[in-house]
């Protein structure tokens, strides 16, 4: 009995709290605008922060937000990847009236209906890395996993002088990115005399990449390269290989995506990777246009941003 | 084996059984490690079997030793009839607690594990008492465990994982700490990692905790019935508390072991890792209602579900089949355990 009353006190204590947050922006937004000049408020939903290129995600949003504190106020909430969590959100944003939602969602098809309820009562609406089913959206900005995975591949053709064994560790492959990495990778190294001659789901993650490498290592005396769909992938593969003992991470080379500064440009820089290709987090850029939405400019429906490859000699040159 | 009671009464009869159970389960490992040797793939270069080589039984080993120290923990929670769920969650915890304080304050890793161990077994005395004395069902005790856990890991690396240079004020810039390629690189003569060595020592240590002390025999006594445990005079409340801290204690150290593997602190490691920690202990013959089973059982369960994923990985096996395979295995390996009973 006590604890039940305790817990009921705690609750409410809780929804008070809760409450009180909830109502921030609105009052912020009033008194932004007795100033005479608007403070624009954004609300952007993470579907999961969970993972460090998401977290990278929110740390450039906040970085770019940062640079425009005298025009906008950005409300962060993680989904803790769930989608009705998600869906809940941007219900929410709505109901606090927020000037724009900038969304990256989790699924396209259930956040599709929320989406176009924000755009009904006239909220625009960015949408980032993964695209929602049908237009009803102001625009998104994405990377294209394909086009990386193609770039993987002609790199690979390049360092590997057009022939030689690869080990491919990929991503889930029962979700759309690693697909594309894959694809893009298989139409990179077409013509060429290269060979996969080990391949594994390794579902993105490190452990698993670096047992799918001990397997590979066992069987095959002659590896070249490994494509790894994501940075820590390949961070596995090489540490697989470091333990196997017989000094192959020195000879075969780690080509990774992702090309985060705390992971793969970190790897490449520390002589790990051989290169990483840069998926691109669309962080700053989804600012950027936010800013031009509220200004009434107009903005093209899609963005698809290009990656860029990270070797030494790129740093070198960058200075970093 | 012809005894009625679930439980048997007398020690003899239930060392008998044990016995019996312990052969089955060397027999379905016995089996699955054939089906090794029969789909092998050979080396290229030389026509060897590579499944039959001490690098692949020594990988073996040493790949699953985080999942043989959760299972070894495991197994003392469930002979009391119980269940933990965050060991996962713990495991995730203890590597990110780890790589903060080797990477980001510069200890030395004998003071780090220390640190590691002490949080292990407070994590676990938490769970014991909120089980034993406030009565909280294991399962929901545990799984808040679970949840909160895995939210202390993202506080503490501040949702990042925590690998030198990661941030501006850790100490470490350069390389990773020395500690964890020692863990991963086998020792001396016998060529095994330190990591494999604390997972078979754990199992070793507790096999005599459980099968020869007055602790074991409580142990089972309170799982059989707690009831009757009451009534013979055991303090079933501290049994249960000293089984909880011991298990997330194995869980703080495989943590540590992770942090070492993956030369990273990730404050997502070890998630889902209690499910198979669980499957080893039940795969062993360890029966989930409690009282029945044991600590090499558990051993032979883990090697079961690491041989099984080893051999379908060298074999390259597309991951839809390996998942099917897996299923299919354990089934198969559960049934020749239960065959005689």
């Amino acid at each position: 009995m006590k604890w039940n009353c305790l817990m009921l006190a705690g609750a409410t204590v809780a929804a008070v709290l809760l409450a009180g947050c909830g109502r921030q922006p609105e009052s912020s937004s009033g008194g932004g605008s007795s100033e005479g000049k608007r403070i624009y408020n954004i609300g952007f939903s993470q579907c999961n922060l969970g993972e460090p290129w998401r977290v990278q995600m929110n740390a450039d949003i906040k970085a770019a937000a940062e640079k425009h504190k005298d025009r906008i106020r950005v409300f962060y909430k993680d989904a803790q990847n769930r989608t009705e969590v998600q869906q809940n959100q941007v219900r929410e944003f709505i109901q606090q009236g927020v000037d724009l939602i900038i969304i990256s969602p989790k699924e396209s098809v259930p956040l599709t209906k929320p989406v176009a309820e924000a755009m009904a009562k006239g909220i625009p609406v960015i949408v980032l890395d993964r695209a929602l089913a049908g237009d009803d959206y102001t625009m998104f900005i994405g990377g294209d996993n394909r086009e990386i995975g193609r770039q993987a591949g002609y790199h690979m053709v390049k360092i590997l002088g057009g022939k030689g064994n690869v080990v491919e560790l990929k991503g889930l492959m029962t979700s759309q990115p690693a697909i594309d990495r894959h694809e893009g990778f298989m139409e990179g190294i077409k013509g060429s005399n290269i060979k996969i001659i080990f391949s594994a789901d390794c579902k993105w993650l490190e452990p698993d990449a670096q047992r799918e490498m001990k397997s590979a290592l066992s069987r095959f005396p002659d590896i070249d390269a490994v494509y790894a769909h994501n940075d820590p992938s390949a961070h596995g593969a090489y540490l697989a290989a470091q333990q196997e003992g017989k000094g192959r991470e020195k000879t075969i080379k780690f080509i990774g995506i992702d090309g985060l500064p705390t992971e793969g440009v970190k790897y490449v820089r520390e002589g790990i990777l051989d290169a990483t290709f840069v998926y691109p987090t669309c962080g700053a850029e989804a600012i950027e246009y936010a800013l031009k939405i509220l200004d009434g400019e107009e903005v093209p429906k899609q963005v698809i941003l290009p990656t860029r490859v990270i070797t030494k000699e790129t740093l070198e040159r960058e200075g970093s | 084996m012809s005894e009625p009671g679930v439980r048997p009464s007398r020690f003899s009869g239930a060392r008998a059984l044990a016995l019996a159970g312990e052969f089955r389960g060397v027999l379905a490992l016995a089996a699955v490690f054939l089906l090794g040797v029969l789909f092998t793939p050979r080396n290229l270069a030389t026509g060897q079997s590579i499944f039959l080589t001490w690098q692949t039984q020594s990988d073996i080993l040493f790949e699953y030793s985080e999942y043989g120290l959760l299972a070894c923990g495991m197994t003392l929670v469930i002979l009391t009839g119980g269940i933990d769920l965050s060991v996962g969650s713990v495991l995730g915890f203890a590597a990110t607690l780890f790589a903060v304080l080797l990477i980001g304050y510069g200890w030395s890793a004998p003071a780090a594990l220390a640190i590691v161990a002490i949080t292990g077994l407070a994590a676990g005395l938490v769970n014991g008492v909120l089980i034993a004395r406030f009565r909280i069902q294991p399962f929901v005790a545990t799984l808040a465990m679970m949840v909160a856990a895995r939210g202390g890991a993202k506080l503490l690396s501040g949702g990042i994982k925590v690998q030198p240079g990661a941030q501006e004020w850790y100490a470490l810039q350069g390389p990773p700490p020395d500690v964890f390629r020692w863990m991963t690189s086998p020792l001396g003569w016998l060529g095994l990692q330190p990591a494999t060595l604390l997972f078979l020592l754990s199992i070793a240590v507790m096999l005599v905790v459980v099968r020869y002390t007055a602790y074991g025999r409580r142990l089972y006594a309170v799982g059989g019935s707690e009831e009757a445990a009451r009534l013979s005079g055991i303090r079933v409340g501290a049994v249960k508390i000293a089984a909880y801290s011991l298990c997330a204690l194995f869980a703080a150290i495989a943590g540590a072991v992770n942090a070492c593997r993956i030369q990273i602190g990730d404050p997502e490691a070890g998630a889902t890792y209690e499910l198979d920690a669980i499957a080893a202990v039940v795969i062993g013959g360890t029966s989930l209602s409690g009282g029945q089973g044991g600590m090499f059982l558990t051993l032979i369960g883990t090697l079961i579900i690491a041989y099984i994923n080893k051999i379908l990985s060298i074999n390259n096996v597309p991951e839809a089949y390996r998942l099917l395979a897996k299923g299919l295995i354990i089934v198969a390996a559960v049934l020749i355990q239960r065959r005689k009973q």
